[in-house]
């Protein structure tokens, strides 16, 4: 998070904004410490339902988004990272690069992607899946209103409609023994890695 | 089955009788918590008020149906039917089935009187056809309401993060 503030003060002269959306159904409590530490003067959001996640068809954090200045998608559903993590453990150093390249030539930039290839890029959801949205929702409430009992069987009935949501999965694991990134967690990312999948939307820096 | 089967029958019995225990209703959708105080029971359905409906959906009921911007479900409203009752005088409109003639999910928990919807295919295909952003209205940690068509204009690099 330090890392985007200081991209963003280099590149905010260009009418660029960075809006940054934490997926945590624990909120400010939960959040709202790592907004502080980086000091962020960009647009900073705790979204307690996932919102954003829901509206954009993303399943995993950190995900990134370009909208341009008409409101047009350019770039979705990438892993993004503003840099590697211990020694690219994980994160990457190569999405910041044509973020930058992005700002400065904007629809000329080599990494804007064509309509079809965002629309294709944009995850598809089964009926399930959209069902899974308002069971998410519900758990929430419950959550909220301090109803863990029913918080669990709606973020269940989520999980079980919608299994390829990451966000789902480990917004429960956070409130459960084990954690987030757990055993069940890592049982989870294994399985599907082995099976020729992915745990992050891969990033695909070389098109056009 | 059985038991679903009798408390249909004995709903349909209550819409008949006219029985009106009106009672309260928690709906959310998108970022709202809408209550309601007042709502028609029945073992499947949700049945509102139709001043209430735009509170619940955006949809605003006129002499041509339920309406949304431009589209307009059709709606009889000098009779019955399975979208639209009057009991007592009073009207009820049938959230429910405009989702399910919309494909709109939801999710109910029965027991509290919770119905939680979905998002309308019908207001994402810009989105999904057309790679339109998707507009947004969130609480910013500022305390201003963030709306993405404020930043039109502007480029943005929308981030997903999360602390877990």
């Amino acid at each position: 998070m330090p890392v985007w503030q200081s991209i963003y003060e280099e590149l905010k002269s260009d009418n660029f904004e960075i809006i940054s959306v934490a997926q945590d159904t624990g909120g400010e409590e939960a959040a709202g410490s790592y907004f502080d530490d980086a000091n962020v003067t960009y647009t900073a959001i705790i979204d307690v339902n996932h919102h954003i996640s829901s509206l954009y068809n993303l399943v995993n954090v950190p995900s990134g988004v370009w909208i341009d200045e008409e409101g047009k998608i350019m770039r979705i559903n990438e892993g993004t990272y503003a840099k590697e993590h211990f020694d690219g453990a994980w994160g990457t150093n190569d999405y910041v690069p044509i973020v930058r390249d992005w700002v400065a030539k904007g629809a000329d930039s080599e990494y804007v992607w064509d309509r079809s290839k965002v629309r294709e890029s944009i995850v598809q959801r089964t009926p399930d899946a959209e069902r899974a949205q308002p069971a998410f929702r519900l758990g929430g409430y419950y959550f909220t209103n301090d109803n863990d009992e029913k918080a669990e069987q709606y973020w269940t009935m989520a999980q079980e409609l919608d299994p390829t949501s990451w966000n789902y999965l480990r917004q429960d694991l956070e409130y459960e023994e084990g954690g987030n990134a757990g055993p069940e967690w890592r049982a989870r990312r294994e399985q599907v890695e082995s099976a020729g999948g992915s745990y992050y939307a891969p990033l695909e820096i070389e098109n056009n | 089955m059985k038991n679903m089967r009798s408390i249909v029958g004995l709903t349909a019995a209550m819409l008949v009788s006219g029985a009106l225990n009106a009672q309260s209703t928690t709906v959310l959708y998108n970022e709202r918590v809408v209550e309601l105080e007042q709502t028609l029971p029945d073992a499947t359905d949700l049945w509102v008020k139709p001043e209430d409906l735009t509170r619940v959906n955006d949809f605003v009921l006129k002499p041509e149906g339920a309406c949304l911007d431009e589209l307009c479900v059709p709606v009889l409203q000098d009779r019955d039917s399975a979208m639209f009752v009057t009991r007592q005088g009073q009207a009820w409109f049938n959230v429910t089935e405009l989702a399910d003639k919309l494909q709109q999910a939801y999710v109910t928990d029965y027991n509290d009187g919770i119905w939680s919807f979905g998002s309308m295919p019908v207001t994402r295909q810009s989105f999904l056809r057309g790679g339109e952003a998707p507009d947004f209205e969130l609480m910013g940690r500022d305390g201003e309401l963030v709306r993405l068509s404020d930043f039109r204009g502007k480029k943005v690099l929308l981030l997903t993060w999360a602390s877990w």
